[in-house]
């Protein structure tokens, strides 16, 4: 079994090898036109997202060794960083988002690096599922003595045995909801190892006309700069 | 003369393509050892740490063995994270991430290092 999971952390490494040449490859280009210019931001854009999912595979292995420290987080922060990452994706993808903040308490009990990997793979995921011209939703809001961040999308109601493992509390491996390109289940899967590594409660809620995934986190007692 | 020492000969290319000044490429620890101490000495080194043979720290170690190559600067390229190590000891002088840096990153370095 150990060999087996080093062995993912060994090809987590073997992969990202040629995705950083072939990012900089794309950087490497002299001056451009405009299209050109285009085309070499996107290639630079996809190579730094499917390092950004190898790297979120490699730290599941990690994730054992207890290497994340849990930290008091600035949970509008970070979804701010998130949504400035993905913007251009929901851009080019003709898809909207629309974000609001309603929490009063500032800070979390979280991981930060967990915690971007978290909202990113739910917005990623909402994004997939969402048809074109429709938006996902980003809410961030105060649940009793949690805060609550949840992701919607307008996109297929979710599989029924896919909300049972979501209920259970974690996804034991990833699982495609749709036949399509990037939704192989692997953000869920790596959301919710990472939800379930800092005790944050991830749940799912079926709506007809599409799903909302939603991670709790616990409030930070630490008084906050913010506030 | 810059020195990249990569076993990755597409991602040495880059670099070295990136500084804009005369570069030499070696895919082993070993090669550039033997290079430094027969001919000239290096103004810059970029350094990969994870290589085929003797890693990049047992090539920092070598270096720092020697007197007239100990105050070589080192720039660390790695996929790996050192920015949170002092490696100063060892004429580090700065680190770039294979995942994040930019041709601007490196030709800086080299601006700086190797007039």
């Amino acid at each position: 079994m150990e060999k087996e999971v080093d062995g993912i952390l060994v090809a987590a490494h073997e992969l990202k090898a040629p995705l950083a040449v072939l990012r900089q490859l794309a950087l490497s280009f002299d001056d451009m036109d405009e299209t050109g210019e285009h085309i070499r931001s996107e290639m630079v854009r996809v190579s730094e997202r499917a390092i950004k999912q190898v790297n979120d595979l490699a730290k599941i292995r990690r994730l054992e060794d207890g290497l994340f420290e849990m930290e008091p987080v600035a949970v509008r922060a970070v979804c701010d960083d998130v949504t400035r990452e993905l913007s251009y994706l929901f851009d080019c993808n003709r898809r909207d988002l629309f974000i609001k903040y309603s929490n009063r308490a500032k800070l979390v009990t979280a991981n930060r690096e967990l915690l971007y990997s978290v909202i990113y793979n739910f917005l990623l995921n909402a994004m997939h599922y969402s048809g074109e011209r429709t938006r996902s939703e980003l809410i961030v809001q105060d649940y009793l003595d949690k805060v609550k961040i949840s992701i919607r999308d307008f996109g297929p109601m979710l599989p029924i045995d896919v909300w049972r493992e979501i209920k259970r509390g974690f996804i034991e491996k990833p699982t495609s909801i749709a036949m399509r390109p990037g939704s192989s289940g692997l953000g869920l899967y790596i959301a919710s190892k990472f939800s379930r590594y800092m005790n944050a409660k991830v749940g799912a809620v079926r709506h007809r006309d599409g799903t909302s995934f939603y991670v709790e986190l616990p409030i930070s007692k630490q008084a906050s700069l913010f506030e | 003369m810059i020195f990249v020492v990569d076993d990755d000969v597409i991602m040495a290319k880059c670099v070295a393509r990136a500084t804009k000044k005369e570069t030499r490429i070696f895919t082993n620890a070993i090669e550039a050892m033997n290079e430094i101490s027969s001919d000239e000495m290096p103004k810059l080194i970029f350094l990969d740490v994870l290589l085929d043979g003797p890693d990049g720290f047992t090539f920092l170690n070598e270096l720092v063995s020697y007197p007239d190559t100990r105050m070589i600067p080192i720039v660390i390229v790695s996929s790996l994270d050192y920015s949170n190590e002092d490696l100063s000891s060892y004429g580090v002088v700065g680190y770039l991430n294979k995942e994040k840096m930019t041709p601007q990153e490196i030709y800086q370095y080299a601006k700086k290092y190797a007039k």
